[in-house]
C-alpha cells in the first residue's frame, strides 16, 4: 500500500517535472526541472530494489549529464527566455501523431502480455551480482567500452587543442 | 632534491610554532583584552596603554624588521627638500605594475646632499589604494631613494583624497629608515658606500691616467720634437 | 509501511541530524580559534555564560560564540536582490544542504542504539559508496544555483569557478576510492570498515598513503577548502556565490559547507583510516539471515567505536583547518593543472600499483610482501616526483623594461 502511494507521488512528480522542462522558456528552470524529473526517476529505480541503477542515475543523469547542459546553456548567449510567450509551431499536431506513435511502439509487448503476470521471474538486481556479471562473462564487453570511451576523451582534447600556431611555440621557446 | 611536498610541510611548522607560542608567550599576541577594565580606565591616546598583565604595546612603526608595506621616499637628514635622494627620473613611475606612482620633474635644478645640481620631484604622489607593496619601485631605483615603509595604520576618513600620499608625508629621513628596518638599512649603506668608494677609486685611477696619459703624450711630443729636431739636423747637415 | 519500521528509520537518522549539526557548531568555534592562535591572536573568547558581566570570568573560552552566531544569523535581514530568481535565491541554500545531510547516513556509524533496528542504515547497500560519490555530486547543482539566481556577476563567477573545480576534482577522488573498492572487493561501507579492523587500515599500505593524500586533496577542492577556496575567493569576488545570501539563508550554506566536510572526512576515516576501529573495538559482520547483512560491532563499551570514528573525522578536519592557516590560495590555472596534470595521472597509476601489488600479495609473504611495499612505495614517490618535476612552472625573474 505505502509503496503504491510512493510510486503515484513520485510518478506524479516526474511528470510534472518533465512537462515543466518542456513548456518553460527559461532554459535555467527547464534544466532543473530536468532534474527534478532524474531524481524522481532515481527513487522510482530504489522503489523497485534497482539501488545501482538509483545511484547510476543520479551519478550520470543529474551529475554529469545536468552539469553539461548548465555548461552548454551558459556559454550561449540569451539565456533566459520570456515567459509569457507562447510557443507554438505549425505541425504540433503531426508531432504529436508521431511522439504517440513511438510510445505506442515502445508498449507493445506490454500491451500484447495483457494481463501481465505478477513478477515473472526472480532477478537478482545487487551489485554484486552485477559485478560478477561485469567481470565474468563481459568482461571484454566492459574493456571494449571503457577502450571507446578513452578514444573519445583522447579525441575530444585533440579537437578542443585546435592546431598549434607556430606563434605560440616560438613564444613558449 | 628536495622532498615532495616539503615546501607545505615547512610552513606548517611555521604555523604550528605560532600556534603553539600564541599559548605560552604573551607577547606574542597583538591583541590586548580590556575586558576587565572598568569604563573610566580604559585608555584614551596611545600614552596610556597600559602594560600590566603581561601585555606588550606594539609601537606600529617597527612591527617586526622586515615587514613592508607601502614605499616611502628617503632624504639623508635635515630638511627633507634639501637632501631628497630622488631626482625624479620617473624608472619607478614606469615599472610601477599597477601604476600607482605619479611624477613631475621639476624644472630647474638644485643641489643635492651630494653637492651636485640635480632635478628634483616637484610632484611625487603614491595611490595606497592602488599599490600592492610589491617593491619593484624599490628594486629598480639607481638612486636608492625610495624603500618600504612599515607603518600600516593608515585608514582615513577621506575616501579619495586621504589615500593619495604626497611627496612630503612620503619623505622619510634615513634615520627612520634605520629604526624600522636596521639590518636592511645598514646593509643599503654599506653598499652605498662601497659604490661611492669604487666610484671614487675608478675617478681618482681614471684621473691619474690621465694624468699619466698627458705627461706621456708631453713625453712623446717631446721625444718627436727631438727626433725632428734630430731630422732637421740631418736635413741641415744633408 | 508498518510503524515499527517508520521508528527504526527515524531513531536511525535523528540522531545523525542532531549529533552532526551541534558539532558543525562546535568546529566554527574551533576553526575560529585556532586560526586566531595560528596568527598570534586570541580569538573568540567573550560569549559565555550569559547574564554575567562582559561574560565575566565564566566565558568558558567563548564556547558561547556559535550560538550568539546562530541567533544573530536567525535575526538578521533577509536580503534578495531586485534583479534575482526569487525562488532559485531561495532553494538553493536548502539544495545544498540536502546532499551534504543525505550522505551522512551512507557512514558506518554504529550507534548503540541501532543494534536491536531493523536493517534500515543505508551503509549496508551494496552500493554505498557509489551512492556517497553519486549525492555529493549534487552540491555542484546548489553552488550554481546560487551563483545564477543572484544575478551578480560575482556570484556567478564564482559559481562557475565552484562547478568547474567540483567536476575536475571529482575525478580524482573517486579514482583515489577505487584502490579501496578493489582491495576490500565491495562497495559496502560496512564492509569496508570491516575490512580494516584492528590495525590493518589501508592507509598504512603505499597504495593506500598514495590514494588517502589524493583523496584528501580533492576532498579539500571538493569542499572548497582553503587553500582551494576560489568559488568564495574574498579577494577576488567579495564571496563568490554567496555574495548575496545574509541572514538565515547564508547560515544554511555555511551549515551545508562544513556538514559536507564531516561527510567526506567520514568517508576519508571509513576508506583508509579504519572506520570506528581502533583500541577497545572489533569489528565482525553477523548474518542475521535478513536482506542484507548486520554489522555489528563489539566494544570495551558501548558507543565506543562511534567515538574512535568521530576523533578521527576531527583529526582530518584539525589538519584542514592547519592547511587553511598555512597556505595561500591558488590560482585558477593552477587548481585546474594540479587536478589534471598531477593527482589525475598520480591515481590512475596507483590503481594499476594497486592491482599488481594485490596479485602480488596472494601468493606471497613474509619478506617478499615487505619488498612489494617497498617497491609499491619507490614507484609512487618516483611517480609523484617526476609529475611534479614535468608541471613545474616555466618561471624567470621579472625583467625590468626601463631600469638598468
Amino acid at each position: 500500500m505505502s509503496e503504491q502511494i510512493a510510486f503515484w507521488m513520485l510518478s506524479a512528480i516526474a511528470v510534472l517535472g518533465a512537462l515543466v522542462a518542456v513548456r518553460k522558456r527559461n532554459l535555467i528552470h527547464g534544466v532543473f526541472a530536468l532534474m527534478i524529473f532524474f531524481a524522481a526517476l532515481s527513487v522510482l529505480f530504489l522503489l523497485l530494489l534497482a539501488e545501482f541503477i538509483a545511484a547510476v542515475q543520479i551519478l550520470v543523469y543529474i551529475g554529469a549529464v545536468g552539469i553539461l547542459l548548465l555548461f552548454a546553456i551558459m556559454l550561449t548567449e540569451r539565456v533566459t527566455g520570456d515567459d509569457d510567450r507562447r510557443m507554438t509551431s505549425r505541425g504540433w499536431f503531426w508531432g504529436f501523431a508521431v511522439a504517440a506513435a513511438v510510445f505506442v511502439i515502445l508498449l507493445l509487448p506490454v500491451i500484447q502480455q495483457l494481463p501481465s503476470p505478477e513478477a515473472a521471474q526472480t532477478i537478482d538486481p545487487s551489485v554484486k551480482e552485477l559485478g560478477h556479471k561485469l567481470m565474468n562473462p563481459y568482461v571484454v564487453t566492459l574493456e571494449v567500452l571503457a577502450l571507446l570511451l578513452t578514444a573519445a576523451l583522447i579525441g575530444a582534447v585533440t579537437a578542443a587543442q585546435g592546431v598549434r600556431m607556430p606563434k605560440e611555440e616560438d613564444s613558449q621557446e | 632534491m628536495s622532498i615532495l611536498g616539503g615546501g607545505i610541510f615547512k610552513g606548517m611548522a611555521v604555523t604550528l610554532r605560532n600556534f603553539v607560542g600564541s599559548y605560552f608567550y604573551r607577547d606574542r599576541l597583538v591583541t590586548n583584552d580590556y575586558s576587565w577594565r572598568p569604563e573610566d580606565k580604559l585608555p584614551q591616546s596611545i600614552g596610556d596603554y597600559p602594560k600590566e598583565k603581561g601585555e606588550q604595546l606594539r609601537d606600529t612603526t617597527t612591527v617586526t624588521n622586515y615587514s613592508r608595506n607601502f614605499p616611502m621616499l628617503l632624504h639623508d637628514g635635515g630638511e627633507p627638500m634639501d637632501t631628497v635622494r630622488c631626482v625624479a627620473c620617473q624608472i619607478c613611475e614606469r615599472e610601477c605594475p599597477p601604476q600607482c606612482i605619479y611624477i613631475e620633474k621639476s624644472t630647474e635644478k638644485k643641489e643635492n646632499a651630494g653637492g651636485k645640481p640635480q632635478f628634483y620631484p616637484a610632484t611625487f604622489d603614491i595611490d595606497v589604494s592602488v599599490c600592492m607593496s610589491c617593491q619593484i619601485c624599490v628594486e629598480v631605483c639607481p638612486f636608492d631613494a625610495i624603500v618600504m615603509n612599515s607603518q600600516f595604520e593608515l585608514s582615513t576618513p577621506n575616501r579619495f583624497g586621504g589615500l593619495l600620499v604626497r611627496r612630503d608625508d612620503l619623505l622619510k629621513s634615513n634615520d627612520y629608515y634605520h629604526r624600522i628596518h636596521p639590518e636592511e638599512a645598514a646593509a643599503r649603506d654599506k653598499r652605498m658606500a662601497d659604490e661611492k668608494a669604487a666610484k671614487e677609486a675608478k675617478k681618482k685611477a681614471a684621473a691619474e691616467a690621465a694624468i699619466k696619459k698627458a705627461e706621456e703624450k708631453a713625453k712623446a711630443e717631446a721625444e718627436a720634437e727631438s727626433k725632428e729636431e734630430a731630422g732637421d739636423k740631418k736635413e741641415g747637415a744633408e | 509501511m508498518s510503524l515499527d519500521l517508520i521508528r527504526d528509520i527515524l531513531i536511525a537518522t535523528v540522531p545523525l541530524l542532531v549529533i552532526f549539526p551541534t558539532l558543525f557548531a562546535f568546529t566554527t568555534w574551533l576553526e575560529r580559534k585556532a586560526l586566531a592562535r595560528i596568527q598570534n591572536r586570541v580569538g573568540p573568547d567573550k560569549v559565555g555564560v550569559p547574564l554575567t558581566r562582559y561574560g565575566g570570568r565564566f566565558s568558558l573560552f567563548g564556547l558561547g560564540q556559535p550560538l550568539a552566531d546562530g541567533i544573530k544569523m536567525l535575526f538578521k535581514e533577509n536580503i534578495v536582490p531586485r534583479g534575482a530568481d526569487r525562488l532559485f535565491h531561495l532553494l538553493a541554500p536548502i539544495l545544498a544542504l540536502i546532499p551534504a545531510m543525505l550522505v551522512l547516513c551512507f557512514l558506518p556509524l554504529e550507534f548503540p542504539w541501532t543494534k536491536s533496528l531493523l536493517p534500515v542504515q543505508a551503509f549496508l547497500l551494496d552500493s554505498a559508496v557509489i551512492f556517497f560519490f553519486a549525492i555529493t555530486g549534487l552540491n555542484t547543482l546548489a553552488v550554481f544555483m546560487a551563483g545564477w539566481a543572484s544575478r551578480n556577476k560575482y556570484s556567478l563567477l564564482g559559481g562557475m569557478r565552484a562547478v568547474a573545480q567540483m567536476v575536475s576534482y571529482e575525478i580524482p577522488l573517486v579514482l583515489s576510492a577505487v584502490v579501496v573498492v578493489m582491495m576490500v572487493g565491495s562497495l559496502n561501507a560496512a564492509e569496508i570498515a570491516n575490512a580494516q579492523a584492528g590495525w590493518d587500515w589501508f592507509v598504512f599500505t603505499p597504495w593506500g598513503l598514495a590514494a588517502f593524500v589524493i583523496f584528501f586533496i580533492a576532498a579539500l577542492a571538493e569542499t572548497n577548502r582553503s587553500p582551494f577556496d576560489l568559488p568564495e575567493a574574498e579577494s577576488e569576488i567579495i564571496a563568490g556565490y554567496f555574495t548575496e545570501y545574509s541572514g538565515f539563508k547564508f547560515a544554511l550554506f555555511f551549515l551545508g559547507e562544513y556538514i559536507a566536510i564531516f561527510a567526506i572526512s567520514g568517508l576519508a576515516v571509513t576508506l583508509f583510516l579504519g572506520g570506528g576501529s581502533g583500541p577497545g573495538v572489533a569489528m565482525n559482520l553477523v548474518d542475521q539471515g535478513l536482506a542484507t547483512e548486520r554489522w555489528v560491532t563489539v566494544s570495551a563499551f558501548p558507543g565506543l567505536a562511534v567515538i574512535w570514528f568521530l576523533v578521527k573525522i576531527f583529526a582530518i578536519i584539525a589538519v584542514m583547518i592547519w592547511l587553511r592557516g598555512t597556505l595561500p590560495r591558488l590560482r585558477v590555472d593552477q587548481l585546474m593543472g594540479f587536478a589534471w596534470k598531477f593527482l589525475l595521472p598520480l591515481s590512475i597509476l596507483n590503481i594499476i600499483v594497486a592491482g599488481f601489488a594485490w596479485h602480488a600479495q596472494q601468493q606471497a609473504s613474509g619478506t617478499v610482501k615487505a619488498i612489494i611495499w617497498v617497491v609499491c612505495l619507490l614507484i609512487l614517490y618516483a611517480t609523484a616526483k617526476g609529475l611534479d618535476q614535468l608541471n613545474r612552472p616555466n618561471v624567470r625573474p621579472r625583467e625590468y623594461k626601463y631600469a638598468e
